[in-house]
């Protein structure tokens, strides 16, 4: 399975969590890499590590900002909100994946069943 | 805007690395308890639990690196890390260290030393407002026919400087009053014209006693229009321009402190400039040296009131003193212009070049302006942001000469920690296969390398800081040559700063790059086996490493034989016989025209002082002379003899007793005594090279000559030749009788020689005591011995003989240093082979043989293609060289010795390891 994890475009992770975390509030970092994995049926992620790297991105361009909390079953952890810059971001990201895929999706298509 | 705020971030958490890694240690073990819980409750047993939370995570560590990589500046991490890397090694291997930083420190100390005068003398800008915009006006005049006059048509410089360019052209930077004026008046390229004149070393004398010092006549916008401030008082101003109104003088601030103790009682004290009074208003800003590099004067003076002073001097006649802010043709102020915005200087070249030659026709008559239509001076436009040039003018050139050598020593200390650094990349191979092997980039190991090598070259630079402090002081020293009024600073500003940072970076770069590419070589197996495969390389290394042995050896040869040629050229300049007693003389200069006197009783000044000192306990004799002997500094005159032949000749006014002071015989005739005084006939004795050329086979006492300014005299006597200059033959010599009063330069003054009985030294507070009391107004000048003042006029011989040594000297050193770690390296390489050649029989002499005679060809290679690239240049310093030629094979021949002897010395060493080499641990070595 390990091996058929899609290669993701620079940025693309970035999105990802940018998403996340605005449909689904503030999150802690494990969260945030559980729902992505089961969204995307497990097939992203190469681990959940590389998360964070995404994370330290997003706060550093102010995107995301983040504040030591309690978890559900009482425990310490770190949990990311999204900021108003952010949201203004992803909402433009968005619309650009959308139009992105849309065309990917034409240029794809117009080749099945060709003339071969 | 994003990317700034995420670089901004990313500099921030560089420097809060540990509290961020502890936060994101805290968060991943946060991360860890989570999933595990999330696994325990999806019926995990806790181990199992735990593991997978790992495994899922992707592992603490690689989490961890790629967080640090992605928050922070993780290059500026690995430059640390290789710093860090770097300062271990060197620490590992001192001894390696200190040869690479020491031949490094010599190299670049040697440059900056250099450069820090060159900075000084021609590209510091002057600490004035907007140095960028200051032009200076010059002119260059072709050299006439052959018989006209050595001055150019139209023009009269008495008291100016022209420079003689090796074309014959003259240049200079003098102009007539009248032309300023002009220019000042009407032009479209200079906001303002700022004059000023350099009047060089005059009496000064603020209450009693009189001293020397450089003072400057300057136009009132001089100090407003350069934009130099007051630290006391105010500076000289327009209203003081008025011709003669305004005595004014402002002081240079060190002669403030020196003389006033920085007081502001100062201001308003009267200061006596040649005896004529003027009045301390205020003190120039301390960053202020004036606007000529290396003579900086102590005090300022309007121009308008230079002819009562220059009248005092007595260095003009009163045609000239009259007539020196009217007459067009005397040449004597120096001009700076500021641009106006929008000029260029060539636009400006343009328009005042053509003014000054509209100028210039309008001062002849004009059958001169037809005839000397191309010998004319023509304006030019020097760039005046770092000041007027006449210390460039005479610097420029050896200084250029000094930096190619200091180039050469950094090129030989940079060829030798490169084949220290080859040498030891060979000790390291193992570890860099290491490295590689286990997965490094080769870039980031060549980075290392790199690194490591670059910081060797810093630390270079920063001991060559103390190496080029102590080097400038030395240099100015010997740039000095015994002149007390050359001042030169050198100050450690940006320029000198960078340069020495990039030189440093970049020899190391230089040194380092080719063994860093050498030992990263992909080829890992047989370095890290360390087996006899890697010998094959190593050989075709070490040859890397012989070539530039052989290079350093070549280029120490060159320096080492320019130093011969120069040490010699000295020798052979102090060993002239010189003609007369040059022992236990002690020499001085008074100049009485300064404090003002003049016709007899300036002779009966001279005449008393003369007396004064023959009769001082401990003086055996006293005399004076016009001129300081051999000393390459008396007149030029032509010579008319046997009616109306013509002929040249040099000539000096000497007391009444010269000759027996001086202990110079007299072959015919009678010397010039005491009966040669005014209003007696006027009598010249001449030397034997006179008397030779322009009377042979005849006795030329009772003849008469003219000389000079064709004033006719009769010769008395002939006396032996003595040298006048150290670098020129005897020439033809007359002697006048000062006490006579019709030829005296009274500019210069009168130089006395007492001859002691003991250490001239010694006598010399005695002999200012002896001045003082007889006359405080006219200070003691120059008071050294005669063998020092002729040490001085071969000043430049000097300075080149002792700075080539120096330079030879270090280079040698370094390059047996190379040779020597080269050497050795190669016996260490070779411990195997050595060893099976021990076993097989080869005793230990021979093996010491076999190593020297390899040291001795790397030599001789070097020599072999030092000696012609040296016969090749030296044919340039032909011109600095006496009694010997450039290629002179004695010289020659002391060089290669030198070479040969420090070969073998660098040898021996290595030659004895290997001869000490034991078969068994050398066959066990690998």
């Amino acid at each position: 399975m390990a091996d058929s994890k899609l290669d993701l475009l620079q940025g693309t992770l970035d999105l990802m969590v940018l998403h996340t975390l605005e449909t689904m509030g503030s999150l802690h970092g494990y969260g945030i890499a559980r729902r992505i994995e089961q969204v995307t049926d497990d097939q992203v992620l190469l681990n959940q590590g590389t998360i964070y790297p995404s994370l330290v991105r997003l706060q550093q361009r102010g995107w995301i900002s983040s504040a030591w909390g309690v978890s559900n079953s009482n425990r310490k952890a770190k949990f990311y909100s999204i900021t108003k810059d952010g949201k203004k971001q992803v909402r433009a990201e968005r619309a650009n994946w959308q139009r992105f895929a849309s065309v990917m999706g034409q240029v794809l298509a117009s080749g099945e069943g060709g003339t071969q | 805007m994003t990317a700034l705020r995420q670089a901004w971030a990313r500099v921030v958490s560089f420097f809060r690395k540990q509290e961020l890694d502890h936060d994101f240690d805290e968060e991943l073990a946060s991360h860890i308890e989570l999933a595990t819980e999330e696994h325990l409750r999806q019926g995990m047993s806790l181990p199992k639990a735990r593991r997978q939370a790992l495994i899922k995570l992707g592992g603490i560590e690689p989490s961890k690196e790629a967080h640090r990589d992605t928050r922070g500046l993780p290059w500026l991490d690995g430059v640390l890390q290789d710093l860090r890397y770097a300062v271990r090694m060197m620490r590992r291997s001192p001894g390696f260290t200190a040869v690479a930083v020491l031949s490094l420190a010599l190299g670049i100390g040697a440059n900056t030393a250099i450069y820090s005068v060159m900075n000084a003398v021609m590209f510091r800008p002057l600490p004035v407002k907007s140095p960028g915009d200051l032009v200076i006006l010059s002119w260059r005049a072709k050299q006439g026919p052959e018989n006209s006059s050595p001055e150019p048509p139209g023009i009269k410089i008495v008291d100016g400087n022209v420079y003689t360019e090796p074309g014959g052209a003259r240049v200079s930077s003098d102009f007539p009053w009248p032309f300023f004026q002009l220019l000042s008046k009407q032009n479209d390229s200079f906001a303002e014209l700022y004059a000023y004149k350099d009047a060089g070393q005059l009496n000064l004398a603020v209450g009693g006693a009189a001293e020397l010092g450089r003072v400057e006549f300057v136009s009132g916008n001089f100090f407003k229009g350069l934009g130099i401030d007051a630290a006391a008082g105010p500076l000289i101003v327009e209203s003081d321009n008025v011709p003669a109104t305004s005595a004014v003088a402002v002081l240079d601030y060190r002669y403030w402190w020196d003389r006033f103790g920085g007081s502001a009682d100062a201001i308003g004290q009267t200061v006596r400039i040649s005896e004529v009074p003027f009045t301390i208003i205020g003190v120039a800003e301390p960053k202020f040296y004036g606007v000529a590099a290396g003579s900086a004067p102590v005090i300022y003076v309007p121009l308008t009131s230079r002819q009562p002073v220059a009248r005092n001097t007595g260095s003009l006649d009163e045609e000239l003193t009259g007539g020196m802010f009217t007459d067009p043709k005397y040449y004597w102020a120096d001009i700076i212009g500021r641009l106006r915005p929008g000029a260029t200087m060539a636009s400006a070249e343009v328009e005042i070049a053509n003014r000054f030659r509209q100028y210039v026709l309008g001062s002849v008559s004009e059958s001169e302006a037809a005839s000397q239509r191309d010998y004319f001076p023509v304006l030019w436009l020097e760039e005046g942001a770092s000041g007027s040039g006449s210390l460039r003018r005479q610097y420029a050139k050896p200084l250029f000469v000094l930096m190619m050598m200091a180039a050469c020593i950094l090129a030989i200390a940079c060829a030798n920690v490169a084949s220290l650094l080859l040498a030891r990349g060979a000790g390291r191979r193992r570890e860099i296969a290491l490295r590689l092997s286990l997965g490094a980039s080769r870039i980031r190991v060549l980075q290392q390398l790199l690194t490591e090598s670059v910081l060797l070259a810093l630390m270079g630079a920063i001991v060559g800081g103390g190496v080029a402090a102590i080097g400038s002081r030395f240099l100015l020293w010997l740039l000095a040559a015994g002149r007390d009024d050359f001042q030169i600073r050198t100050v450690l500003d940006w320029r000198i700063l960078l340069f020495t940072i990039v030189i440093a970076v970049v020899s190391g770069i230089f040194f380092g790059f080719a063994p860093a590419l050498e030992s990263t070589r992909a080829d890992i197996t047989p370095s890290i086996k360390g087996t006899g495969a890697a010998a094959r390389r190593g050989r075709k290394h070490r040859a890397g490493s012989y070539v530039l042995v052989v290079a350093q050896i070549a280029r120490a040869l060159l320096l080492v034989l320019g130093a011969a040629l120069f040490v010699r050229t000295l020798l052979n300049l102090r060993s002239v016989q010189l003609g007369f007693n040059a022992e236990n003389v002690l020499t001085f200069n008074l100049n009485a025209s300064k404090a003002g006197y003049k016709g007899s009783a300036l002779i009966a000044f001279y005449a008393q002082m003369e007396d004064r000192l023959a009769t001082l306990p401990g003086v055996r004799a006293a005399t004076v002379t016009g001129a300081p002997l051999a000393a390459d500094s008396s007149f030029r005159t032509p010579v008319t003899y046997s009616g109306n032949k013509k002929g040249s000749g040099s000539w000096c006014a000497v007391g009444p007793t010269f000759f027996q002071a001086m202990q110079i015989p007299i072959l015919r005739g009678r010397a010039i005594d005491t009966r040669d005084v005014e209003n007696s006939p006027l009598v010249v004795v001449v030397n034997q090279a006179f008397a030779d050329k322009y009377f042979p086979n005849a006795n030329p006492v009772g003849e008469h000559i003219k000389i000079v300014d064709g004033t006719d005299v009769t010769i008395v006597g002939v006396a032996k030749n003595i040298r006048d200059s150290l670098k020129q033959e005897v020439s033809p010599f007359v002697y006048i009788a000062y006490r006579q009063n019709y030829l005296i330069a009274a500019w210069r003054g009168m130089y006395f020689e007492v001859r002691t009985a003991s250490d001239p030294v010694s006598l010399a507070q005695t002999i200012r005591k002896t001045v003082y009391e007889t006359a405080p107004n006219v200070p003691v000048a120059g008071l050294m011995t005669q063998m020092q003042r002729i040490d001085n006029s071969i000043g430049q011989e000097r300075t080149f003989a002792y700075l080539c040594t120096a330079f030879a000297v270090l280079a040698l050193a370094i390059a047996c240093v190379g040779l020597y770690g080269s050497m050795a390296h190669s016996v260490s390489y070779r411990t195997n082979e050595i060893g099976i050649r021990m076993a097989l029989g080869a005793e230990p002499g021979r093996i010491q043989r076999m190593v020297l005679r390899e040291t001795l060809l790397l030599t001789a290679a070097g020599v072999a293609i030092g000696v012609p690239t040296a016969l090749f240049l030296s044919r340039f310093a032909q011109g600095f060289l006496y009694g010997l030629e450039p290629h002179d094979p004695s010289t020659i021949a002391v060089a290669v010795m030198a070479l040969a002897v420090s070969g073998g010395i660098a040898g021996y060493l290595p030659a004895r390891r290997a001869a000490q080499v034991d078969p068994i641990t050398a066959l066990r070595h690998d």
